[in-house]
């Protein structure tokens, strides 16, 4: 059992840093500041990924195949924790990297490596993922957006909601229904849908969350070719499931919790008031919280890396990480109560905006207590 | 990074766990009535004789092997006394005897496992003191599940050990994260045992979802504790120390709360071993001051002075 860094690890990182000194502009926490879904860190993000994809660092756990290194598991978690620690320059590119690319390299048609892979692996790619409905969000299986076979074609109706990066996106990750609702999860398939395909609007909906971070998206007699399809029909709910289990804790939202916390405690050593010792106990609580969903979450990729079948490691740690975020910013709320209004303290501002969304995007956290509860504890389903 | 255990810690849990599922053999779990406690005396035995105490002084097991021994005997209801043997004697010098038990800072008042200690440990910022035992202490009532004992401690023979304090009080963070983790997962499973059992509104207990978050968060907190606890085992550094101890203090009162709500009116008996896990839970979480002074380490280690 180690719990520490090899020196190739280190070396890692620090390559990682030093590019993000040298890449990152001096009004970066401005372009940050509302998050990766918002125009300013989309358009960043179209300058910024060619540059890391150049220097091998943006998928560089991908198989050479795919421009790729086949580099180890943990180095593509360490680049997730360095991008994330800054407020995640790659926007919405990080799920190409994380999810989609491998869930393609899994599942999708040589046609469909061939088209989408290389476009992800150099930068270039802004995909949204068309997974919640009106009547469809911790429920996702009940989803109603229909896909109905015409010919070589399908045509797709209904809508999403919630749905990030939908604003400036090229390709939908879309699940939708190619059967009756009472044939459940096996009537489900996905489909990889221009978002230039007539019959799509996209609206974004004002939130706290960040400028253009959510959105609704219709979709009228949208007509893709049965080439766009995923895998088979009916293999929806299996590719979704995989897709997830890398999503789970896909976003190190523990390592931006613990800096912005250093950052909080450095502005209370300032005005002197660190010396409070409530202060500095809760502010070690919040601590606690990161570093325990820090080694959840590591546990995860740890078994990942060692090729251990996915288990319930995924479902206690995204529980432990909304614990860490709402811990931190609940900590600056009730001590800094001043840096929450006002320009001057942007890094405080972005971690919240990220934070209260932690609970919930990508699968609320309710239902990650429901699946600990089944699955980790053995307590039976209820009637 | 590798959060499995090396081939000797596994091998060394792997038979750990044999002995302690012995049931029939030994006779650690049960016993003849569910009295506030039960020193494990069997056990306590068969785990000297094959050597466990000895751990972390080798090599290929270290103290994160001796760390998830505390865990794992923690989880049984008989009491041992376990984690001071475990992770401070083996640094403490040749000869020091054992059950020991151990007083931080002079802490007034009754004392975990003093009626069987061969040795006390006083630990201070000072220094390290070892005043061996020869019967003196007096055994008191207490509500906590641990033997508890009282002596004029000003009247032993203290002799200062050649260790560094602050060295010895992280592995006695260490230890009592270890012992705490343990009795609350060992309290947890027994709930859980009885809340797939038990029926209501014509459903088993644990189908209900306001059971089973509540349970579940408890289970999340338990496993990131375990985990911070076995990484401060690994690291022996006091930030990491101070921060796995203030951890499992800050939940062990939320979790024994739930622990005994789900078990209802037959976790207040003595017919059910319940109160064996969390009234050792309840002396555990003030050890060293409980969750606040751990949490004011930790941020003295991490962030220095105001």
């Amino acid at each position: 059992m180690d719990f520490t860094w090899t020196e190739e690890n280190d070396a890692f990182r620090a390559r990682v840093r030093d590019f993000l000194d040298r890449e990152l502009p001096t009004n970066w926490d401005e372009i940050a500041r509302h998050g990766p879904g918002s125009r300013e860190q989309t358009e960043f993000s179209l300058e910024f990924c060619p540059k890391l994809a150049e220097a091998g660092l943006l998928v560089p756990h991908w198989p050479a195949e795919w421009g790729g290194a086949d580099r180890p598991t943990w180095e593509h978690f360490i680049m997730g924790e360095e991008m994330w620690a800054v407020g995640e320059p790659r926007g919405g590119q990080y799920m190409n990297v994380n999810w989609i690319g491998p869930v393609l390299m899994r599942y999708g048609s040589d046609a469909q490596k061939a088209q989408y892979l290389p476009e992800m692996a150099a930068g270039r790619a802004i995909w949204c993922q068309g997974f919640s409905e009106p009547g469809a969000g911790s429920d996702l299986a009940s989803l109603r957006t229909k896909a109905i076979r015409d010919g070589d074609d399908y045509v797709i109706n209904g809508q999403k909601i919630w749905t990030s990066y939908a604003g400036m996106a090229d390709t939908c990750f879309l699940l939708a229904r190619t059967g009756g609702a009472d044939q459940g999860r096996s009537a489900i398939a996905i489909f990889l849908v221009p978002m230039d395909t007539p019959g799509i609007e996209v609206r974004a909906i004002p939130s706290l969350i960040g400028h253009g971070d959510i959105h609704e998206v219709f979709f009228t007699d949208v007509r893709v070719p049965a080439s766009c399809r995923l895998g088979e029909e009916g293999e929806g709910w299996t590719i979704i499931s995989y897709a997830l289990a890398n999503e789970r804790v896909g976003i190190p939202r523990y390592e931006m919790s613990s800096q912005v916390l250093d950052l909080m405690v450095g502005e209370l050593k300032a005005r002197g008031a660190f010396g409070n010792a409530i202060v500095r106990a809760k502010a070690a609580e919040a601590a606690a919280a990161c570093e325990a969903a820090r080694l959840l979450v590591y546990r995860v990729v740890d078994e990942r890396a060692r090729g251990v079948p996915p288990g319930t490691a995924a479902n206690l740690a995204r529980v432990a990480v909304v614990e860490a975020d709402h811990a931190v910013t609940d900590f600056g709320m009730d001590f800094l109560p001043d840096c929450f209004s006002g320009d001057g303290h942007a890094g405080m501002l972005a971690h919240h905006e990220r934070a209260i969304v932690t609970g919930i995007a990508a699968g609320a956290a309710e239902i990650q207590l429901n699946l600990v509860a089944r699955r980790h504890l053995d307590l039976p389903k209820g009637a | 990074m590798h959060l499995a255990f090396n081939e000797d810690q596994a091998t060394f849990v792997t038979v750990l766990a044999q002995m302690l599922g012995d049931e029939a053999e030994t006779g650690f779990h049960t016993v003849a009535d569910w009295g506030r406690f039960d020193y494990g005396t069997a056990l306590d035995a068969r785990l000297e004789e094959a050597g466990f105490y000895d751990a972390a002084a080798e090599p290929d097991l270290g103290t994160v092997a001796a760390a998830a021994m505390v865990h794992e005997v923690a989880q049984v209801p008989v009491t041992v006394e376990c984690a001071a043997s475990a992770l401070l004697r083996p640094f403490l010098g040749d000869d020091v005897p054992r059950p020991l038990a151990v007083v931080d800072d002079e802490a007034p008042g009754a004392i975990r496992f003093l009626p069987q200690a061969g040795a006390l440990l006083s630990i201070t910022d000072g220094a390290v003191r070892l005043a061996r035992l020869d019967g003196q202490a007096r055994e008191v009532d207490s509500l906590f599940a641990y033997p508890m004992g009282e002596m004029a401690r000003d009247k032993l023979d203290w002799q200062t050990l050649d260790v560094d304090p602050a060295t010895i009080r992280t592995l006695w963070q260490i230890a009592l994260a270890a012992e705490l983790s343990g009795v609350l997962a060992g309290g947890l499973s027994s709930v859980l045992a009885h809340v797939r059992e038990r029926t209501q509104f014509g459903q088993a207990l644990g189908s209900f979802q306001g059971v089973q978050h509540r349970l579940a968060t408890d289970a999340v907190w338990l496993e990131g504790a375990r985990l911070l606890m076995l990484k401060a085992a690994s690291s022996r550094a006091p930030q990491d120390a101070s921060l796995a101890l203030a951890h499992v203090q800050n939940h062990a009162t939320r979790i024994g709360y739930d622990l005994h709500q789900f078990m209802g009116a037959m976790g207040l008996t003595l017919e059910h071993p319940l109160h064996r896990w969390t009234y050792r839970a309840r002396a555990l979480r003030a050890e060293m001051g409980g969750a606040p002074m751990a949490f004011l380490d930790y941020a003295e280690a991490r962030w220095r002075a105001a």
